[in-house]
């Protein structure tokens, strides 16, 4: 069973008023967003502001107090294992089977979702080979480096060639070669017009670079959302950058000031 | 900086590798749904809970032993096959009692190791401006607190119950056997820890090495097998005690008397009733005070020894693979139920826990198999002595299925987000200890063949049994799962979950033991006609469970 077809209805990811709750605490609160056909979708946030609670509930980790989340048309919630078998997962910390090499940890994620063995050698041959990871393919996951064991995890996420890829920082500890390359991939990815990436970062430099259109979480409440050129039009200065718009639309850029100048004082 | 300035240290960082106990979050668990704020305390609970109840077993076991000391005259000489001198007795109990305190301590730090390591505590420490004794000193602290219920139970029951039973002298001679038993059993978790952190956690994988890494695992836990094997083999340590006193002084008996923990279990007795009490020859004596003497001088330097390497151990980064020629990689793709077995497989050979869970049903097996054919008692009694082999091991597979479970936590916050079903999973785990018990059943089949009356009959009981093995922990395994997508997954390693762990296989052992009852109940009858009455039993427990469990696991 390589990755599910993109059928259903052909929209990669669709949520609807999605909230998230920790016990009394809201992480997410309302949120809608779609992530399109051929379109690298970007959540910006600041710590806490619900990017990785968002994405947990996407692929089935936290179960949402409120809303809906469909893939391809298959809700995560009743259809778990259709949407899990069409979203490949990059997850925010580098948390894997510390005991298993990166060979048998791909044995296992290509077991489990069914993939074809001489297409699963070929195509992890060819990752491995980009990324670089043919040294560290038969030692434990333990001893390898962040950097390293986040390929590893890009390396399964795209093992299945996923219709819908979901990414929680994924390029946190990439080298720089890494880095362009998985930038350059996501772009090459989309290209075919219907697969799609959702993608959260703090990076806003990478966000600019890479997504379609972003939506900035903040508080768990979507504050915009839409390509650059659109936010630039909802009040920020006209050349604005992503990070400018970021601070103004999330009413930071006050605070940062004000930060600044109790820190000049100590 | 000093001690004090390290207890308030550890209070802190106990918190936090209590929690990782219970949770495992930094082994890329997710927090269970609800309430984070309660989680912490939850944690300490459960983990006290835990220490409560190895203090509780080893506790029952102390005052077991101290009520067959107190009824030894009794049970020396009327009870056993062959009467045996009362002192003799007493000592061989009390050597039975060590090293099931040293076995279980040990087994204890096998199962508590993985987590103090992946807790990561005191690199957390390290980085801080605490200078090198006071780290020391706290790793020392907190590697004893996770002992310290279990510790305390053994130090100061023990003296009191000796002591009650034979009197006030023989609970003070005690001391020094259970203090070296307690250091021992915790150095040897620690140098096991070590030698796992650097040779069998960082090792490659493929080209046989996984081979090489079971070798390590089996070579490890013979000497845990200890806590069960002993009491697996007590009638055997027993007639040779018998022998060797009825020999009189013999290098047989000098031997046994340098050996830990006769030597210093040998003390009480002899205190109380004096040397001419135990068949010690010219100089035996003076071989058992110095070897008596020399464990305690060796409990000593391990303690300080200990001092020193508990935070090397708490601190050391996995052990680097040596280099080798890259291959090109090649995946063997299968369904994912071979695929969760073969996973879990694979994390047992890099981790002693789990390892020694599969390990010790098939250990069990080889020893009662090779017993049985050593002996080589009558054909009747081989084949009594074989069933009860089969019969340990598929109770003991049962009873260790809910710890095949906690391999799960490990990374849940990924596997949970592959598309692979409850039912797939839980049919993993399930064949991984069908596999384990149809080993076991093997190889006493394959050393004890020779001895039996009806080897096909055995073969007929293995495979009748099988059945009610599966359908045990499919029933085991399908509450767990249920209870782990209700309340986040339950962490129940046999230590910081030892409660969940034994609630649940209670049913289990029920089940698997169902058809071992019909077995009995018709023995007067042709055995064939039991076998075949054991096997209805089990194959209908397989369907009922089968059909409850699996058809709730769909996704």
């Amino acid at each position: 069973m390589d990755a599910g077809p993109a059928t259903g209805s052909g929209i990669p990811l669709r949520v609807e008023n999605l909230s998230v709750a920790y016990g009394e605490r809201t992480a997410v609160d309302g949120l809608s967003l779609d992530v399109r056909p051929g379109e690298i979708y970007g959540l910006l946030g600041s710590n806490g502001a619900g990017k990785s609670s968002t994405i947990k509930a996407i692929v089935g980790l936290v179960r949402p107090a409120r809303g809906t989340i469909r893939v391809f048309g298959f809700d995560v919630l009743t259809d778990s294992l259709a949407t899990k078998a069409r979203i490949g997962y990059v997850p925010e910390t580098s948390m894997l089977y510390e005991a298993l090499t990166p060979h048998e940890f791909l044995e296992f994620v290509s077991g489990v979702r069914r993939l074809d063995p001489e297409r699963a050698t070929a195509r992890t041959r060819d990752l491995v080979t980009a990324f670089r990871l043919t040294e560290e393919f038969d030692e434990p996951i333990a001893s390898l480096s962040n950097g390293t064991r986040q390929k590893v995890l890009v390396v399964a996420a795209l093992l299945h060639q996923p219709p819908l890829l979901v990414l929680d920082e994924p390029l946190n500890h990439l080298d720089p070669r890494s880095l362009r390359l998985m930038k350059d991939l996501l772009a090459q990815y989309v290209r075919n017009g219907t697969r799609g990436v959702l993608f959260s970062t703090h990076a806003m430099e990478i966000a600019e670079q890479l997504c379609h259109r972003v939506g900035i979480l903040d508080h768990g409440v979507l504050r915009g959302e839409g390509t650059l050129a659109s936010l630039r039009e909802r009040g920020a200065e006209g050349d604005a950058s992503l990070e400018e718009i970021f601070l103004h639309l999330t009413q930071e850029d006050e605070g940062v000031r004000a930060a600044l100048a109790s820190l000049e004082k100590t | 900086m000093s001690w004090r300035a390290a207890f308030r240290l550890s209070q802190v960082a106990f918190v936090e590798l209590s929690f990782q106990a219970i949770y495992a979050f930094r082994q890329g668990n997710v927090l269970p749904p609800g309430d984070t704020t309660k989680l912490s305390a939850r944690a300490r609970s459960r983990v006290l809970q835990s220490k409560g109840l190895v203090a509780g077993l080893l506790g029952f076991l102390t005052v077991g032993a101290a009520f067959i000391l107190h009824t030894a005259s009794f049970v020396a000489a009327v009870l056993l096959p062959t009467p045996i001198p009362v002192p003799m007795f007493q000592a061989g109990v009390l050597t039975a009692l060590l090293s099931l305190d040293v076995a279980f301590l040990w087994w204890t730090g096998l199962q508590v190791l993985p987590t103090f390591l992946s807790a990561g505590v005191l690199p957390v420490l390290e980085p801080l401006p605490i200078d090198s004794p006071t780290l020391r000193q706290t790793a020392v602290i907190l590697y004893l607190r996770l002992f310290d219920l279990p510790i305390l139970t053994l130090l100061v029951l023990t003296p009191v119950v000796v002591g009650l039973a034979l009197g006030p002298l023989a609970g003070f001679a005690i001391l020094p056997g259970v203090v070296a038993a307690v250091v021992f059993a915790l150095a040897l978790a620690l140098v096991t820890g070590r030698f796992f952190v650097r040779r069998v956690q960082g090792s490659r994988g493929g080209g046989g090495r996984s081979i090489l890494r079971w070798t390590y695992m089996v070579l490890w836990v013979v000497p845990a097998f200890g806590l069960f094997g002993f009491v697996t083999l007590a009638p055997a340590f027993f007639g040779a005690l018998t022998t060797l006193a009825a020999a009189g002084p013999s290098l047989g008996f000098d031997a046994l008397v340098a050996t830990f923990p006769f030597s210093l279990a040998a003390l009480p007795p002899l205190l109380t009733d004096g040397s001419s009490s135990l068949p010690i020859g010219d100089g035996g004596l003076e071989l058992l005070l110095a070897a008596g003497g020399g464990y305690v001088l060796l409990a000593v330097g391990a303690a300080r020894w200990m001092g020193r390497a508990i935070r090397e151990v708490g601190i050391a980064p996995p052990g680097i693979p040596v280099p080798a020629d890259p291959r090109p990689p090649t995946l063997r793709t299968t369904g994912a139920i071979y695929a969760v077995l073969v996973k879990d497989l694979r994390m047992a050979s890099r981790t002693p826990g789990y390892a020694f869970l599969i390990l010790l049903p098939i250990l069990d097996a080889v020893a009662l198999g090779l017993l049985t054919y050593v002996t080589g008692p009558r054909p009747g009694t081989a084949t009594s002595l074989a069933l009860g082999a089969v019969t340990t091991a598929a109770l003991l597979a049962t009873f260790f299925g809910p710890a095949f479970f906690a391999i799960e936590v490990v990374a849940y916050s990924y596997g949970r987000t592959l598309p692979l079903s409850d039912r797939s999973l839980v049919l993993g785990k399930v064949s991984l200890i069908g596999a384990i018990y149809l080993v076991a059943g093997g190889l006493v089949l394959a050393l004890a063949d020779l001895r039996l009356d009806q080897p096909l009959i055995f073969l007929g009981f293995v495979l009748a049994e099988l059945p009610a093995v599966l359908a045990a922990s499919l029933l085991e395994l399908g509450i767990l799962l249920r209870r782990a997508r209700k309340h986040g997954l339950p962490l129940v390693n046999l230590y910081t979950g030892a409660w969940v762990a034994i609630l649940v296989s209670i049913p289990g052992l029920f089940v698997a033991s169902a058809p071992l009852v019909a077995f009995e109940a018709l023995r007067p009858y042709p055995q064939t006609v039991a076998v075949a009455a054991m096997a209805l039993v089990a194959l209908g427990s397989l369907s009922a469970i089968g059909l409850f469990v699996l058809r709730r696991q769909t996704s």
